[in-house]
């Protein structure tokens, strides 16, 4: 078959194809957006907006994810450098373990979070410590679980693009091992560490699946914005759900813009 | 002073065995061996940066075997210079002094006497990433020598440089080491920058030193076929008589060879020049020709990508080597008549043997 495609007119061939692929993609995304445009108007759309529902769900939802990120950059850093930079027996084990969020669907994450509440030690630590089910607390506790391996994933191929010689000059040049990591190894990753941590904050803005299997879809209460969109469409109210539907594109193009901008001002090391 | 005793490591494959040497105080040190020898590693040892589970380092008084680097005093400039690209000139030279805890007025008196040490007073504000080169060697070894270290560790410094540069800084090198009298450990692949530098060499190959000498002894009395091969088998003739002729220039007769040397010295008793710094030619070469003569080749033979030709001049058996390329263009064969040149500055003369 490939025997035909050779010459310039298999390379035609072979861009129309990959092209008309990008095309096609292109077209089907826009398709969906007009299709959302279509369905609703303008002042529809703003009071949907700017409803009280809609409000609480944007300031809980990046409230929240924040808090999420930052926790979950604050876990990931420490593991992300250990499995960049040690060798240990079992490590190939742990680091795929570690991407099992990655894989796994978040609803039977949020659901293993609710049955591990559900156990003595759980319901003691949701009871006494911090309530998490059908709680505030709770988004946070999912958005972590879901987000953290991909932050350990960004965080890993930046360290791994850092050479481990720029620690061991600054090691002569009188740092200990943590001084090393704060004043060169960090630095060398700030640029991937910003960008993870756009990336997973804006994972976090979107994520349902363990969101509402361990906080629940409470209007008011724990409505998130996915969580916002979910409970519009169930009570059949399609313009605020499209409302909601614009914001996390807005916030998601904004993510990826800044990240873009970033990646390409990084350090030529 | 450093003492290497009984060193040996293990690193995957790569195996260091039994390294026995010793450094004097001030003294300029060459590690030669080829790519993949365990030079690199051997520094690394003495930079810190291998837990040594086997053998003994001893600093001065001091046994700093398990010590982290940052406990050893060394500077250590590693190869490509990995300066940090974060910051600038002249926060890269200071990196070491801030972590000293240095005062600010330290710090900057300390960083103006190293740039004019190492010439690069013009580039302290620059971004490291717009240096050449040459550059960013200066800027590596000023930073590695801010904190004051006991002792330099260069990995290939010159490697990454064109010819013209690396030539000039092998001299700016030992200036700066001469003015400091540190104690300094180079390595190198590269033996004519072992023979102009060092004050002694350490050949090491595959993880073993396999001699340790002045730079002269070395290549006149190579300890076993391996040295010998790595050197490159050098023409040794022993010299008849040794003429002054003024300027640092001396005249030698090697059997029936007559040879004009550069030479300040005492008597020379042998020279030695490597085969890849003799000119062959089928045609006699235009001009005066200082250490020309005619000979005819008694054996040609192909080593990778040169060809060794052997050339009886008088009674003399000189060996030349040529690149391969060079050799199809040329139409040589057993028992032709050819013209060759010893380049002058390339002889190495030899006083006496202890």
């Amino acid at each position: 078959m490939f025997r035909i495609l050779k010459g310039a007119g298999g390379d035609r061939v072979f861009r129309v194809a990959t092209i008309g692929a990008l095309v096609l993609l292109a077209v089907f995304f826009i398709g969906i957006i007009v299709s959302m445009l279509a369905y609703t108007d303008w002042d529809t759309f703003v009071s949907a907006l700017f409803s009280e529902e809609i409000l609480f769900a944007i300031r809980l939802s990046v409230m929240t994810a924040t808090i999420a990120a930052i926790i979950a950059i604050l876990i990931a850093v420490p593991v992300a450098y250990t499995i960049s930079r040690s060798s240990f027996p079992g490590k190939d084990i742990v680091d795929s373990l570690l991407d099992l969020p990655i894989v796994v669907s978040p609803v039977a994450l949020g659901a293993a979070l609710l049955v591990f509440f559900n156990t003595p030690l759980g319901s003691a630590i949701d009871d006494d410590v911090l309530k998490f089910v059908f709680a505030v607390p709770g988004i946070v506790l999912a958005q972590v679980t879901v987000i953290s391996a991909l932050a350990i994933r960004l965080l890993k191929s930046t360290f791994d693009s850092i050479d481990l010689r720029y620690e061991q000059v600054a090691r002569t040049l009188g740092c200990s091992k943590p001084e090393a990591f704060f004043r060169v190894t960090l630095p060398l990753a700030r640029d991937g560490l910003i960008a993870s941590s756009i990336l997973t904050w804006a994972r976090a803005v979107g994520e349902f699946g363990a969101t509402v299997m361990l906080a629940g879809a409470t209007a008011m209460k724990t409505e998130t914005l996915p969580t916002a969109i979910f409970l519009s469409l169930a009570t059949a109210d399609v313009e605020k759900a499209i409302a909601v539907i614009f914001v996390l594109i807005i916030i998601a193009v904004v993510a990826l813009l800044a990240i873009r901008k970033i990646i390409g001002r990084r350090y030529q090391i | 002073m450093i003492e290497i005793k009984n060193l040996s490591l293990h690193l995957g494959e790569f195996h260091l065995k039994d390294i026995n040497l010793s450094i004097g105080d001030g003294e300029y040190f060459v590690i030669l061996g080829p790519t993949g020898a365990g030079k690199t590693v051997l520094m690394e040892c003495l930079a810190g940066l291998h837990h040594v589970k086997q053998g003994e380092i001893w600093m001065g008084q001091r046994e700093v075997t398990h010590l982290a680097s940052e406990e050893r005093n060394v500077g250590y400039v590693p190869q490509d210079y990995v300066l940090f690209p974060f910051l600038n000139v002249v926060d890269n030279i200071a990196f070491g002094l801030k972590m000293a805890k240095c005062s600010g007025s330290e710090i900057q008196a300390r960083v103006n006497e190293l740039a004019d040490l190492t010439g690069i007073s013009h580039l302290l504000h620059r971004n490291t990433r717009s240096l050449s080169g040459g550059e960013k060697q200066r800027v590596a070894l000023a930073r590695a020598l801010a904190p004051s270290p006991g002792i330099l560790l260069l990995d290939e410094p010159l490697g990454a440089l064109d010819l013209r540069t690396a030539k000039y800084l092998r001299l700016e090198l030992r200036r700066v080491h001469h003015g400091l009298g540190l104690t300094t450990v180079h390595i190198t692949h590269d033996l004519m920058e072992a023979l102009e530098m060092a004050d002694r060499v350490a050949v090491i190959q595959n993880g073993q030193v396999e001699q340790v000498a002045e730079p002269e002894e070395m290549l006149f009395y190579p300890e076993g076929e391996r040295v010998a091969d790595f050197i490159g088998a050098p023409n040794i003739l022993n010299c008849d008589y040794c003429r002054d002729l003024g300027q640092g220039i001396i005249e030698v007769g090697c059997g029936g060879l007559k040879l004009t040397v550069p030479h300040e010295g005492g008597h020379v008793r042998k020279v030695a020049i490597l085969p890849r710094h003799i000119y062959v030619s089928e045609t006699r070469p235009p001009g005066l020709s200082v250490n020309g003569f005619q000979g005819s080749i008694t054996a040609i033979k192909t080593a990778g990508n040169t060809v060794r030709i052997w050339i009886d001049v008088d009674d003399t058996n000189l060996m030349a080597e040529v690149p391969s390329y060079i050799f199809e263009e040329m139409n040589l064969a057993v028992g032709k008549e050819v013209f060759l040149i010893l380049r002058m500055r390339r002889i190495r003369c030899y006083e006496s043997h202890n």
